[in-house]
């Protein structure tokens, strides 16, 4: 063999053995989530965003593909736990899903002591990021809901506000956010607490009509919460220009069975109702939603969709170098930079996605209108405008 | 078989034979070291529903609070793990006796007042928040330790620190039922107020039992905390706490030692790895069944159920 025949088939050899892509290979990705308990019904939603996304992954990858095996946690720290280290067992290279703060602290440190990625959009406590783990991610934060009411309401002009939040640990985070950020922009700001078992809000209301008079009201709870203020304020009918409010507000389910108490209510929405897409592929996901669970999408199955997608992304590039078992997967989210159905995503040091914030959905007529930021919106913010 | 033989067949298939066949399954291990969790509740519960006479709906209480004792001395006090589990189990004692004025109501009053004493303990927790970090809890609470080479924070590390806890605790309910105290306890059964004018100071007696019952279910609290490294109010005082010890020990039996473990073992393990994999939700139900079963054909439980034995009217035994 001529020396430059050896060169040649030395060439190809190292090129075969150092630098020929992966082979394609079929990667079991843990669900760990809760589909029975107390988080059923959001866990539920999300998790049939998973299943959106591995659909959508495998139909297009045509090099590697995912395998979910979910896991319910029964809404429970202890079961969550054991479920990601059961889907160790079974073989995952990584997690998606969790819902409620308390459940994915514990499962993604379980997740870090395995050294595996764990990637959610259930949990906004600002603590979760506050652990220097290695192999967590989330795309949204509480910033980012912060963020949406604050856009609304510089927007709108809103010059007071009074704040009704609940206790809770991610309402309470919230709220303040919320003071923090609105009182250097010389927004009046009034903090009224309530304990998460109140249900008459009429003296907090009564109070802010005679005593704080505000522009707006900003209603960080839950949907019970919101029922139950938005039933006093209607018998009080404070003065207001504007009620809006967080996460579970401006959806399709209030829309329906609150149908007196919700009109002109602006919330936290990714989606419009009846759901508009604009993007090929947000018209992709929503196609193959209806597809597989005859029923339009509702936000919780577009965040389970979005930090699955991301997740199966960052795991073939890491299977295509190499590394899925020696921390690429976790390397490969830290690169990551996309224009998803939620807006950007990409991830800092300590897992958490800077550029999270939320559009806001106002009630107009039985339907969600999505009113900020304007290069989302699908209507005309109503302003000023209350239920009553 | 005596018992002493059947005890050390007990610790020889426990410390070894268990490790040795599952020790490479940390999910099984896993669902093992919950089981024992609960089953050190729920032989806490039974020895203070055996020889105190008392039924507790609130042992969440004692589990919440010795989590968060030891939890808060390893976090901010730098103590380290073990002496904090062993001072979470005072703490609850101690807290025990604010529940102690629960002590002069019978059946149904004491149950009601002690579970009202659990949401007390819960509401503390969340509005404590400079010390416990309220609603939002504590994360990342320091694991088991490495001590002289054995990681106890391990999945197997786990597993023996909690058989132990739970052993130790059976001892503990064994030799007061042996003892002195153990047979006024059972006279007390049969006539309180007789076994009063005999000179027994059946109140203090009781007293001691609800001490030694929270002592033992605040150490089993504090291990929980280490071993999931994370605690919150909601979780750490929630009912099920004190649901699942009673449904363990009635299941097994609580009216003997090894009864409630017996159940725990078997109500925890059955449903998560038989149950659970046949119906993914909704499994709870088939246990919901069997523990109805269970009181209809076995009053006394499962435990008594393996032995055969029929005796009299089930006591203090």
């Amino acid at each position: 063999m001529s020396k430059s025949k050896l060169c040649v088939s030395a060439l190809a050899l190292s090129l075969m053995l150092g630098f020929a892509p992966a082979h394609a290979a079929e990667f079991k990705i843990g669900a760990e989530i809760p589909l029975s308990g107390n988080l059923a019904r959001v866990g539920t939603a999300m998790n049939e965003g998973i299943q959106v996304a591995a659909e959508m992954f495998n139909k297009k990858s045509g090099k590697h593909s995912v395998k979910i095996i979910t896991m319910d946690d029964e809404s429970s720290p202890a079961k969550a736990v054991g479920a990601v280290e059961k889907l160790a067992a079974d073989g995952v290279v990584a997690y998606t899903g969790g819902y409620g703060s308390n459940i994915i602290g514990p499962a993604s440190e379980a997740a870090e002591k395995l050294g595996k990625v764990y990637v959610t959009s259930g949990g906004v406590a600002s603590e979760l990021t506050k652990r220097n783990l290695k192999t967590f991610f989330r795309i949204n934060s509480s910033e980012g809901y912060a963020r949406a009411l604050m856009g609304m309401f510089n927007k709108q002009g809103v010059k007071s506000v009074a704040v009704v939040y609940s206790t809770k640990e991610a309402t309470e985070e919230v709220a303040k956010m919320l003071q923090s950020g609105l009182g250097p922009q010389g927004v009046k700001v009034t903090m009224h607490a309530f304990d998460p078992a109140t249900n008459d809000f009429k003296p907090i209301i009564h109070k802010i009509k005679l005593q704080d008079r505000p522009d707006a009201i900003a209603m960080i709870g839950y949907e019970n919460d919101y029922v139950g203020i938005l039933r006093a304020a209607k018998v009080l009918k404070p003065d207001i220009k504007t009620i809006a409010g967080v996460w579970s507000l401006a959806t399709a389910k209030m829309a329906a069975e609150f149908p007196d108490l919700m009109e002109n209510v602006s919330g936290t929405s990714t989606l419009s109702y009846p759901a508009e897409f604009t993007t090929p592929e947000a018209k992709e996901f929503a196609e193959t939603y209806q597809k597989m669970f005859n029923k339009a999408p509702d936000y919780l199955g577009i965040f389970g969709y979005v930090q699955s997608k991301l997740l199966f992304e960052a795991v073939a590039r890491a299977a295509d170098t190499g590394t899925v078992d020696k921390g690429g997967i976790a390397t490969e989210m830290r690169k990551t930079l996309s224009d998803t159905v939620i807006g950007k995503v990409r991830f800092d040091e300590s897992g958490d996605n800077p550029e999270f914030t939320h559009r806001m959905g106002q009630h107009q007529a039985g339907k969600v209108v999505l009113v900020w930021p304007s290069d989302a919106a699908t209507g005309t913010m109503k302003y000023p405008a209350v239920p009553w | 078989m005596n018992d002493k033989i059947k005890i050390a067949l007990f610790l020889v298939l426990a410390y070894i034979a268990v490790p040795l066949a599952l020790g490479s399954n940390a999910y099984v291990i896993g669902l093992i070291v919950a089981a024992l969790t609960i089953g050190g509740i729920a032989v806490a519960w039974a020895l203070l529903g055996n020889l105190g006479g008392m039924v507790s709906f609130g042992h969440a209480a004692f589990f919440g609070v010795g989590a968060y004792v030891s939890a808060l001395l390893t976090l901010k006090g730098g103590w380290p793990v073990f002496p904090s589990m062993l001072m979470a189990g005072i703490g609850a004692a101690i807290a025990s006796v604010a529940t102690m004025p629960a002590l002069r109501l019978r059946g149904p009053y004491f149950a009601l007042a002690i579970l009202a004493y659990a949401e007390i303990f819960r509401i503390l927790a969340t509005e404590a928040k400079p010390i416990t970090g309220g609603a939002a809890g504590l994360l990342s609470i320091p694991r088991l330790p490495i001590v002289l080479g054995l990681d106890f924070g391990s999945k197997l590390g786990g597993y023996f620190v909690i058989l132990t806890i739970v052993a130790a605790s059976m001892a503990v309910y064994h030799l007061i039922r042996s003892s002195t105290y153990g047979l006024a306890l059972k006279a007390m059964h049969d006539s309180e107020d007789a076994t009063r004018v005999v000179g027994v100071n059946s109140t203090l007696l009781k007293a001691w039992m609800l001490a030694v019952s929270a002592f033992i279910t605040g150490v089993v609290g504090a291990f929980n905390a280490h071993y999931i490294n994370f605690l919150e109010p909601d979780y750490a005082f929630a009912g099920q706490w004190t649901t699942l010890a009673i449904v363990s020990a009635i299941f097994g039996g609580y009216r003997t030692v090894t009864g409630p473990l017996l159940g725990a073992l078997v109500v925890y393990l059955v449903d998560q790895l038989a149950f659970k994999p046949i119906l993914p939700q909704g499994h709870q139900i088939v246990l919901g069944v069997l523990l109805g079963a269970m009181i209809l054909f076995s009053p006394g439980g499962l435990m008594p159920l393996l032995l055969a034995k029929k005796k009299g009217p089930a006591h203090a035994a």
